[in-house]
């Protein structure tokens, strides 16, 4: 992997979180490379430690009780963890921006979509309010909402709609990386279709790069290019979307396809991963996933498995891998 | 099979400072003894208050609803009817009271309508629920925040088995939990139809569950009900506008080249005081003048597949 | 019986939580401490306290406080220590008995209101309203002076003003919660109205009664005393704090002492009583403080 032409290269993050009750290990030690203009998906499901790396990236871990333990974050040359939290309130909404799950709740309430966007250009450009109030309007059109309606408060508009304008203000500086937290999660079947396009399109215009975050493998399918898999602070498996989706080779990752109800043919029983997540406070020895894995064997229970790059660029945390690498 | 529900021309309106919101507006449906029907729609179409409508916890303001051959919303008490028409619930966190233990909310239903003599034989009720649902008997004395939500939501289904009914309103049982989870949870659901012949009333925003688990899917926009077929039938053959866009809005979990597709356009109206015509004309790509004023009915076009469209044979 | 046992397990395990959280709360414990210390004195008055309350002694009279009489004698020569050790009983009697009284109406009404609303919560409620908009002061003086004095009439007037308070505590609590899907699914298997107040309303509202009412004794402890001042409480020659004050009031020039002791001891135990009631307000519910 060359770092050169990355725009953000994540090595060794671990982040962990001190509380009464122990540490959690919510990240351990994981590399991630997003190129410009590259869509990278995040899939895990519920404590996996999406979200957490998300806030590592944007080193917006509550502390305490969170702690980024090690690791670099490397963006466009710098290391953010070393950055002063002067710069990094500057990268924040200008280099990179995020999109939250819940546009009912990233939105003031008291404030007018219009004001809420140009607050984020006036922050970072010294422009004049007039300026910044055309751009808002510029910003609205551009992602499919009528500029009439700037002077709009959030609750006017309905989900889809608070979604887009979500979507305006994190594009409002034209960040470098999107990081987009399940931002369809809370919307309706059609109106996904509707941002998920949307997002693509204006990915494409601007060539931004965005790191989705989501436990959807079907809106993985829609728009991203690479995808990494993530269990219990883990990436078990990453590479490109048909390496992940044409070539699956670790036992979780086909657990979770396994899960899902096809559309296409009828199966009379789904295949699931049996058992639970396990508890990031007290996570089992050797590989994390190996209380649940159909395909486990003596060495999982102990070894942590090494990471095996079984075709170019598409890397698997496992130790079923591990022989045909060595022999 | 024989017929269990029958379900006609059932109307709930709210009051609203508003106006009226047509909540659910002239739906009709039945379900036969031990089958599946999956009632399917996007938040705001009254799939969910269809569904509670139908096991009486909200009063219909019109129409009949015949269970077992006899007409429940002429009944006073629901008491006795409960025990043979259960819920189980969205939310695992939500539907389950936090100051209970999981013996305690297992036996609620039990000692509410004393089916068990002595201690013993709760006791004995409570353990073989459980096992049913594939609890260990350690969890009997946690407390619901102990447990994740796949527990927790079968907690909520040996709730809705404790009085051994034979109809199940499910509403969006699997929604609030991971895929993994999620598939549990489906394949106990059917494992639990196969071996006691219950008959569900699945309530869901996910189609590739409600094609994986129902016999009959009913299609809901907008408080009515749009198509209503076989299962297999409706995704092989959508024949309303809105059946279609939805299918086509499943975000697939596969590779494709070609990433473009069709997008239904604008988002779902007010229910509050709807205009007269097709509630789906607003958006509706096909939509003519007749459609904006007349309101269609639900036609049956093939032996079981009905589709509530006046331009249904135009389209197609 | 197996189950039987393990679950009384469970249940003090989840009040050991409440305790552990409790625990680290250094100004709650000290507040609890000094409670349990007021508690004792309470308890065991007759032991402690080295002259009986009501003995007089008109040859030492309006002494300061020395190695006889530590706090000093009034002007019935009777000794303030054991004055104020016996007033403990009195004034914790009127907090408890009372506050229990008006929390117990205050939150059938309450939830009564919340749960079945429409009419029947517009009538209680605007009734509570009524209640409210008397300063609770003149309340509890109406109703002690149409009762006349004495120490049931001082509880209940503290009682009855008491009401309003824990009403609209557990009609908000309760509102929330008749709208939770576990409400839901308890009509679902059948329960009835009554059921689902006692089985899932109550216990769930407990937090913030418990809370209220551990703030609300102070209050009423308070609110005894201004009543006794006045002289619409307890009757002489019966220790209550604030009737000691009252009587103490036209020495308090000359003997500063005599006024200072009660008025420790009413200030020491409501502070004592808010030290504790805040600490278990967040032990209860650690997620309103963060």
């Amino acid at each position: 992997m060359s770092n050169n032409e990355n725009l953000l290269s994540i090595r060794d993050l671990t982040i962990h979180y001190f509380t009464d009750d122990g540490v959690v290990k919510a990240v351990n030690g994981i590399n991630l490379d997003i190129a410009r203009g590259e869509t990278l998906g995040l899939v895990g499901e519920t404590g996996a430690g999406k979200t957490t790396t998300a806030l590592g990236i944007m080193r917006l871990i509550p502390d305490p009780p969170g702690k980024i333990v090690g690791g670099e974050v490397i963006f466009d040359g710098t290391d953010l963890i070393k950055e002063s939290e002067k710069k990094m309130r500057h990268h924040r909404g200008f280099d990179f921006s995020m999109i939250f799950q819940d546009p009912m709740t990233s939105l003031n309430p008291v404030l007018t979509v219009g004001d809420q966007i140009a607050e984020v250009i006036r922050l970072h450009d010294k422009v004049s309010r007039a300026e910044a109030n055309k751009k808002a309007a510029d910003m609205l059109e551009l992602v499919g909402i009528p500029a009439e309606r700037i002077n709009e408060y959030p609750h006017q508009f309905s989900g889809g709609m608070k979604q887009r304008v979500v979507i305006a203000i994190a594009l409002a500086c034209n960040p470098q990386l999107i990081i987009a937290d399940e931002p369809t999660t809370a919307l309706d079947v059609t109106i996904q279709a509707q941002v998920l396009a949307l997002m693509s399109e204006l990915r494409e215009k601007f060539g931004t790069a965005m790191l989705l975050i989501t436990h959807d493998l079907g809106v993985v399918a829609e728009i991203c290019d690479k995808v990494a898999i993530m269990y219990a602070g883990q990436i078990l498996e990453y590479g490109t979307l048909e390496d992940i989706y044409n070539n699956v080779c670790h036992p979780y990752t086909k657990g979770l396809f396994g899960s899902l109800p096809s559309l296409n043919s009828r199966v009379k029983r789904l295949s699931p991963i049996s058992g639970l997540m396990p508890d990031p406070a007290n996570l089992p020895e050797g590989c994390p996933f190996h209380p649940r894995c159909p395909q486990k064997c003596e060495k999982c229970t102990v070894k942590e498995p090494p990471n095996v790059e079984v075709t170019p660029g598409h890397f698997v945390r496992c130790h079923l891998f591990d022989n045909g690498k060595e022999g | 099979m024989p017929e269990l529900l029958k379900v006609e021309h059932l109307k709930k309106y709210f009051k609203t400072p508003r106006g009226m919101l047509h909540a659910v507006d002239d739906v009709s449906f039945s379900v036969d003894t031990g089958t599946t029907l999956g009632v399917v729609g996007e938040s705001g179409c009254g799939k969910s208050t269809l569904g509670r409508v139908v096991i009486k916890l909200l009063e219909p303001t019109a129409g009949t609803i015949t269970f077992e051959g006899e007409d429940i919303t002429k009944m006073k008490s629901s008491y006795e009817l409960h025990s043979r028409m259960q819920m189980i619930f969205q939310d695992p966190y939500a539907s389950l009271d936090p100051r209970m233990s999981v013996s305690e909310i297992i036996a609620e239903p039990l000692k509410i309508h004393k089916l068990c003599k002595s201690r013993e034989e709760l006791d004995e009720r409570i353990r073989e629920l459980m096992d049913t649902v594939g609890l260990a008997e350690r969890f009997a004395t946690s407390y619901p925040h102990e447990l994740d939500g796949g527990r927790r939501q079968r907690i909520g289904i040996a709730r809705a088995l404790a009085l051994k009914p034979k109809f199940i309103v499910c509403d969006e049982p699997v929604s609030a939990l991971d895929v993994s989870i999620q598939a549990q949870i489906l394949n106990l659901m059917q494992d639990l139809q196969e071996r006691d012949g219950y008959t569900y009333m699945f309530i869901t925003h996910d189609l590739s569950v409600v094609k994986h688990i129902s016999n009959e899917i009913l299609v809901m926009y907008l408080g009515q009900a749009v198509e209503k077929s076989g299962s297999d039938e409706l995704f092989d053959r959508p024949l309303h506008p809105y059946t279609k866009a939805l299918l086509a809005a499943i975000p697939e979990p596969v590779v494709k080249k070609d990433r473009h597709r069709e997008l239904l356009k604008g988002e779902i109206v007010s229910p509050i005081a709807p205009k007269p015509g097709c509630r789906f004309a607003a958006r509706c790509p096909y939509a003519t003048e007749q459609c904006h004023s007349v309101n269609p009915e639900l036609q049956e076009i093939s032996p079981g597949h009905f589709v509530s469209c006046h331009r249904v044979k135009e389209i197609n | 019986m197996k189950t039987g046992t393990a679950k009384k397990q469970k249940k003090r395990s989840q009040a050991s939580e409440t305790w552990k959280r409790l625990r680290k709360n250094r100004l709650a414990v000290v507040g609890l401490v000094i409670l349990a210390l007021i508690f004792l004195l309470a308890i065991f008055a007759d032991v402690i306290a080295p002259y009986p309350y009501d003995q007089q002694d008109y040859s030492s009279t309006f002494q300061t406080p020395s190695a006889q009489h530590l706090f000093g004698t009034d002007n019935f020569g009777r000794d303030i220590l054991s004055r104020v050790i016996y007033g403990a009983r009195i004034s914790l009697q009127i907090g408890f008995i009372s506050l229990l009284g008006g929390a117990f109406v205050g939150c059938v009404l309450g939830a009564i209101a919340g749960y079945f609303g429409g009419a029947v919560d517009t009538i209680i409620m605007r009734f509570n309203d009524i209640l409210m908009a008397i300063p609770r002061i003149v309340l509890a003086i109406s109703i002690a002076s149409a009762l006349g004095p004495g120490l049931t009439n001082a509880m209940i007037a503290v009682a009855i003003s008491s009401i309003p308070n824990f009403a609209r505590v557990v009609r908000a609590s309760t509102l929330t919660i008749k709208d939770q899907e576990y409400v839901e699914a308890a009509h679902c298997i059948g329960a009835n109205n009554f059921h689902i107040i006692k089985r899932h309303v109550f216990p769930n509202v407990l937090a913030p009664i418990i809370v209220q009412a551990t703030l609300g004794i102070g209050t009423a402890i308070i609110l005894a005393a201004s009543l006794s001042f006045l002289g619409l409480g307890v009757t002489p020659p019966d220790p209550e704090w604030g009737s000691m004050l009252s009587e103490a009031r036209t020495y308090m020039r000359d003997y500063p002492y005599m006024v200072i002791f009660p008025g420790l001891a009413i200030m020491v135990t409501v502070l004592a009583l808010n030290l504790f009631g805040d600490g278990l307000r967040d032990a209860l519910d650690p997620k309103l403080k963060k």
